[in-house]
């Protein structure tokens, strides 16, 4: 019913379906405002690192485990619009796995357990990305077998609990199994066959690389680059190709990445027949920097420094950067701001912030949530999902 | 023996570089090609030693011909001067572009002699991602071309010219659009309108030396790299809006690939060079 649901969504709209990174709780409750005010379906898209079950100590977002986030999340969408969906999971896509190493089997253990706590919470959508592999690069093949295995525990673990859940497969990345046609094409049929042998569903959604790449604040892909860019096949070319294979598996075709796309480029993705795209740190940055600007024009100078600080130290801007930035540091702290809302010492530092706007008359929260709001209203604009009168 | 090939190199102020690159043509490509020299506004002592044709108006002094006008200013020439149709096809290079280590007008003849209706033909670029859907059939048709390395078959030229108007604006670029900013995608767009198609091969390489944009852009008397992109977009689009109406590139592309698309509903026995 999902997959029919969003089927018949996207051909009444013509649109492009939005998937956003919960990046905080505020982003969080943004999100769900915006979905039950435009009554359409947003899809939720928790990665690892944002959001794991407890065995894996949480996430960084709000500390939530899967289970305390899904319950958040279904509490508070009263209209049910919001889809629950578990991004880029698979072995290694967790930091713990990664440092303590873990072989193959290890990993492939360890992803199962965080799946079944997604499905158990209540998630309905899972990718599996088991494109990373930290002992080597595995092939086509390697990813499609690891697919399968995944696939396969997780149907029946649904099943099982009698839950409805669907699934993305593919990867953005050089390393996966969908960045070619030949790829995408091979990839889809042999799932297709596998699908068909063991009477799953078919995947709703397949990640295709669609020239864009998200890069401090900008997006650095071919997309949005009227210029070519190097060992890069032209968007001009790959994209009506690769949407043409995914139609022809009927496979909706998902990109990544599209944070900070021009309002023409993001205006074309309907036009163009992407299905969905997902965006997640933009709304992170959108969030920082209102609390920052909101901060430093309310005299509370000191705490947005201190919070600049704890973003900076933190380094979680480092794999964001591109190769000799000129970026200053407080860019930086910008870039890696929603990483480090939830820090113990950052909640304590900003709830006395939060303690002198109110007696001004601030609610900082609301604020925050309608910063990221509008940067979320840009998307569902240009995608065709809300009209703005 | 007659030369099939009319070679066009665009030059301003980088006589060593131009020298270079006909040297290399006449070396390699000599029995099948004139190489002829146009100087797109050059200072008098930045001559080509084989300079053809001299654009020294003022306005071409100052900003240069470009693509666009260059090559019509040098096709016109060639009309005017009754040679254009000696030729059955013409190579358009500028100064910047490099050239592989044996003949590329052999393998790009034999291609368009193979490929009956091929109008338009570019040399894949080592680092374009194009090569990566060129490797077991290495022509295939586009409806997305981006070089500065062109052959144009005499026919489709024929096809699409403006023998109203032979001069650098509008004889068969618009010369409108300086800098060129989706000025290919409206020449594949005429020639499949034509019947005629746009290929890329991997048979033939050509790079494009940017270096001399980064590092002799004041040389050249043109705007730094970074300055020079921006003109480029921001002039190209504008001409996208006020002739065509679009405001995006994706517009053209839609308009281009309908081209293209039918093509192939007139020509199926091509189907099997469809990207």
């Amino acid at each position: 019913m999902i997959h029919q649901r969003l089927e018949s969504f996207l051909n009444k709209r013509r649109c492009t379906l939005l998937g956003l990174g919960p990046m905080s709780v505020n982003c969080v409750d943004a999100a769900i405002e915006l979905a039950n005010e435009h009554e359409i379906p947003l899809l939720m898209v928790a990665s690892r690192r944002q959001i794991d079950s407890e065995d894996f100590g949480g996430g960084y977002v709000n500390n939530w485990t899967t289970s305390e986030f899904a319950r958040y999340v279904i509490d508070h969408d009263k209209k049910g619009k919001i889809l629950l969906e578990r991004d880029h999971g698979g072995p290694w896509q967790n930091t713990k796995e990664i440092d303590a190493g873990l072989s193959l089997r290890r990993a492939m253990e360890s992803a199962k357990a965080s799946y079944r706590a997604d499905i158990d919470a209540g998630f309905q959508i899972i990718h599996i990305d088991p494109s990373v592999d930290i002992h080597g690069t595995p092939d086509v093949d390697d990813v499609l077998e690891r697919i399968f295995e995944l696939y396969e525990y997780c149907w029946s673990h649904a099943q099982k609990l009698q839950r409805e859940i669907i699934f993305e497969i593919g990867t953005e990345e050089q390393s996966g199994s969908t960045n070619t046609q030949e790829e995408l094409d091979y990839t889809l049929r042999t799932v297709k066959r596998f699908c068909s042998k063991n009477n799953f569903p078919q995947p709703t959604f397949v990640v295709v690389q669609c020239g864009t790449r998200t890069k401090e604040t900008r997006n650095v892909g071919s997309f949005d680059a009227p210029v070519r860019v190097a060992d890069e096949l032209p968007p001009e070319i790959q994209l009506p190709r690769m949407i043409e294979i995914c139609n022809k598996y009927s496979i909706f075709m998902k990109e990544h990445n599209a944070d900070y796309l021009s309002d023409a480029a993001l205006q074309w993705h309907p036009r163009l027949g992407i299905h969905a795209a997902n965006i997640a740190p933009e709304f992170g940055v959108a969030e920082t920097r209102a609390l920052v600007s909101i901060l430093e024009s309310h005299g509370q100078k000191k705490s947005a420094e201190e919070f600049l600080k704890a973003s900076y130290d933190s380094r979680k801007w480092e794999k964001w950067m591109v190769e000799n930035t000129k970026a200053t540091d407080r860019d930086r702290a910008i870039i890696s701001g929603h990483y480090v809302f939830s820090k113990p010492k950052v909640v304590e530092q900003l709830a006395a912030a939060k303690q002198n706007l109110k007696a001004k008359g601030i609610d900082l929260d609301l604020q925050l949530k309608e910063a990221v709001k509008k940067s979320i209203l840009r998307y569902l604009v240009n995608f065709r999902l809300a009209r703005v009168a | 023996m007659n030369k099939r090939v009319a070679t066009i190199i665009l030059n301003r102020n980088l006589p060593e570089a131009t020298d270079r690159l006909y040297d290399h043509l006449i070396k390699h490509d000599g029995d099948f090609t004139d190489v002829y020299v146009v100087e797109s506004g050059s200072d008098p002592d930045r001559l080509s030693k084989h300079v053809t044709w001299r654009a020294d108006w003022p306005e071409a002094v100052a900003h240069g011909l470009r693509f666009n006008r260059g090559m019509n200013y040098g096709l016109s020439q060639l009309w005017k001067e009754g040679k254009f149709k000696n030729y059955d096809a013409f190579f358009l290079l500028t100064n910047d572009s490099e050239l592989q280590d044996s003949s590329t007008l052999k393998p790009l003849l034999d291609i368009l002699d193979k490929h009956r209706r091929v109008g338009i033909l570019s040399p894949c670029g080592k680092r374009w991602g194009e090569r990566f859907l060129l490797k077991h059939q290495t022509t295939k048709y586009f409806w997305f071309i981006h070089n500065n390395a062109l052959l144009l078959r005499r026919e489709f030229v024929e096809a699409v010219l403006n023998a109203d108007q032979p001069d650098h604006m509008g004889f068969l670029f618009d010369g409108a659009n300086f800098r060129g900013y989706g000025a290919e995608s409206e020449m594949i767009a005429k020639a499949y309108a034509n019947d005629w198609a746009a290929a890329i091969t991997s048979d033939v390489y050509v790079g494009e030396n940017e270096s001399y944009l980064l590092n002799q852009a004041d040389l050249i008397k043109t705007e730094g790299y970074e300055e020079n992109l921006r003109l480029y977009i921001e002039e190209g689009q504008r001409w996208m809006r006020n002739k065509y109406g679009f405001n995006s590139r994706w517009s053209m592309q839609q308009y281009v690939k309908s081209f293209y698309e039918r093509f192939f509903d007139f020509y199926p026995e091509y189907k099997n060079y469809q990207v």
